[in-house]
């Protein structure tokens, strides 16, 4: 697959703050998650993409153009920001329509894309209110409208699910992945790691300027061998269970769940637990219900990074 | 999109919204002060005409020369950019279509349109009930729209002039006003070639009359000090004063980045 935005040994300072320190990647169509705690590195990473920042040291690209001070590249690119900041004096239909002259369009059509904008992210109905009287999450969705509403085909969201609610999150995923079905390359930023996991499992981690790890879920969890993985056991007899185990070199630790039903077991070895666990519950009549790997999750694989 | 189309573009979005900001009502309000002071001016003079209007007329355009321009080009004009940092909507302009030249040009050019429209609101009532006893002179309308000439060359070149901090400094409300009313107001009043590097004293040397030619009335608030240059050459400088300015603000403004409090 072909890099639709690519970055090559791309630093930015300000002044002595380090905002981002050579990173070099590649994003291809489809989702890209960005995640990070915050002042990782992520908004200045998407500044650049957009042409809002110059690097210090490197270059970003899209479709191999260079992205600063190159106003053609923006007619197919789509742009959320982070900042909660409006012209507060617009309604919304006004300030999505406003920001369509941009594009060359006639009347008419300004009409119907802004309309059509708003309508996907349901505020046909506010569309004539103030903005300075919409809430957090309408806010947030008139944010997004207006990065649709010129069909880029490149869109970078910076924090778009922050301040929506559940329901809000939901429906904005399912129309991210609507956008990655048409074939559009979406890059995502997010603190929150459930966020990221519900929209892709392509992921980059970022952290203090720097690229931790790329790639997806199970391809992080190979460059992170070396962390302790831990495996849930929930069965009839955790006590027996246990005892098997407890002399076995593979477990570093072994604890009980609160349900008085589980045992969690911390190896580095998880392969090799796996492989003796199904022999171990067969001789001793154990009835397992559940084996599950607690740290599977998005969140434990980027904790172990970014403290390591 | 071509830097002219964009220009349009930009200037119908900012027309529009200029037009119901807070800061313009309030600006606007303030326009219709002379009103008022043409009112009361026009109940002391009772019927009387002449030199009184003609005095009137001096001390309103010493409102709209020296102050009301001057603070209306100063808010706007530092605006032009710097709203859109500290606001934090400048990341819907730079990731537009559109180069960054035309932003600026065309956010002066909806501003000043703005400006102008308010001051030949609050010009035009109080100039024409100060002058109502010689509505139908048309020396009267002349000496209007020169006045009104005036002002609208004195809104580009202060404007082009604090657009053009507002690009350069974070805080460019303070240095222009030490400009507007500090540096305008006293260098004037220098004798010879110095007063020829404030705004003002080309606007002065267009007002409709000229000290020594008998055209001079009243008290010659405006003209006081003056050693005025000539009316041609007077244009020329605010012309020029207003292109030089906007091409270092759209220079400055394509090569600077802008950072967001966050």
């Amino acid at each position: 697959m072909t890099a639709v935005i690519s970055a090559s040994h791309l630093s930015k300072y300000y002044g002595n703050v380090l905002g981002l320190n050579d990173v070099s990647l590649e994003i291809e169509a489809g989702i890209t998650g960005f995640l990070g705690p915050n002042g990782a590195g992520k908004s200045t990473f998407m500044k650049l993409a957009t042409g809002q920042m110059k690097p210090n040291i490197g270059t970003v690209t899209i479709r191999g153009r260079r992205t600063w001070n190159s106003p053609a590249i923006f007619r197919s690119i789509g742009f959320c920001p982070e900042a909660d900041a409006f012209y507060e004096d617009m309604t919304g239909f006004e300030f999505l329509a406003g920001l369509l002259r941009f594009y060359g369009f006639s009347g008419k059509e300004i009409g119907e894309r802004a309309a059509r904008a708003l309508d996907i992210v349901e505020l046909a109905k506010d569309k004539d209110r103030l903005i300075r009287g919409y809430s957090r999450g309408m806010r947030q969705r008139v944010k997004f409208a207006q990065a649709i509403a010129h069909d880029p085909e490149i869109l970078i969201l910076d924090e778009p699910l922050s301040g929506l609610d559940p329901l809000g999150k939901r429906k904005l995923i399912k129309l991210i992945k609507g956008f990655k079905d048409e074939g559009r390359t979406i890059l995502v930023s997010s603190h929150v790691l459930p966020e990221i996991e519900a929209l892709t499992s392509r992921v980059i981690l970022i952290h203090q300027g720097k690229v931790l790890a790329e790639g997806d879920v199970p391809y992080i969890r190979d460059l992170i061998e070396a962390h302790p993985h831990m495996i849930s056991i929930r069965s009839s007899d955790p006590r027996a269970l246990a005892a098997r185990f407890v002399g076995d070199p593979s477990v570093l630790k072994m604890t009980f769940g609160p349900d008085g039903r589980t045992i969690v077991v911390e190896t580095r070895k998880r392969d090799d637990i796996f492989g003796r666990l199904a022999p171990v519950v067969l001789e001793a009549g154990i009835e397992v219900d559940e084996i599950s790997s607690p740290d599977d999750n998005l969140g434990a694989v980027f904790e172990y990074l970014v403290g390591k | 999109m071509t830097i002219g189309a964009a220009v349009r573009e930009v200037f119908g979005l900012f027309f529009g919204l200029g037009r119901r900001m807070g800061r313009t009502r309030t600006f606007a309000l303030l326009g219709l002060f002379p009103t008022a002071m043409a009112v009361a001016a026009r109940i002391i003079m009772r019927g009387r005409t002449g030199d009184l209007a003609a005095v009137s007329t001096e001390i309103l355009m010493v409102f709209f020369l020296q102050f009301y321009i001057v603070i209306l080009a100063l808010f706007y004009g530092t605006s032009v950019t710097a709203e859109e940092v500290e606001n934090k909507t400048l990341s819907y302009l730079l990731t537009r279509p559109v180069p960054k030249p035309a932003m600026v040009l065309g956010k002066f050019a909806a501003y000043a349109a703005l400006m102008f429209a308010m001051v030949a609101v609050g010009l035009g009532i109080s100039f024409f009930i100060l002058n109502a006893a010689r509505m139908g002179d048309p020396a009267l309308y002349a000496a209007f729209f020169r006045y009104l000439g005036v002002l609208g060359l004195g809104i580009l070149a202060y404007t082009a002039f604090f657009a053009f901090l507002g690009t350069i400094l974070k805080r460019a409300i303070i240095l222009g006003l030490v400009f507007g009313f500090g540096w305008e107001t006293i260098i004037q009043y220098f004798p010879g070639s110095t007063q020829r590097f404030s705004i003002v004293h080309y606007l002065k040397s267009l007002l409709p009359y000229r000290p020594g030619s008998g055209g001079g009335r009243g008290v010659a608030l405006l003209l006081f000090r003056l050693e005025p240059t000539s009316p041609a050459l007077a244009v020329l400088a605010l012309l020029g004063i207003t292109a030089a300015f906007l091409a270092l603000a759209c220079a400055i403004f394509r090569a600077k980045e802008y950072l967001t409090e966050d």
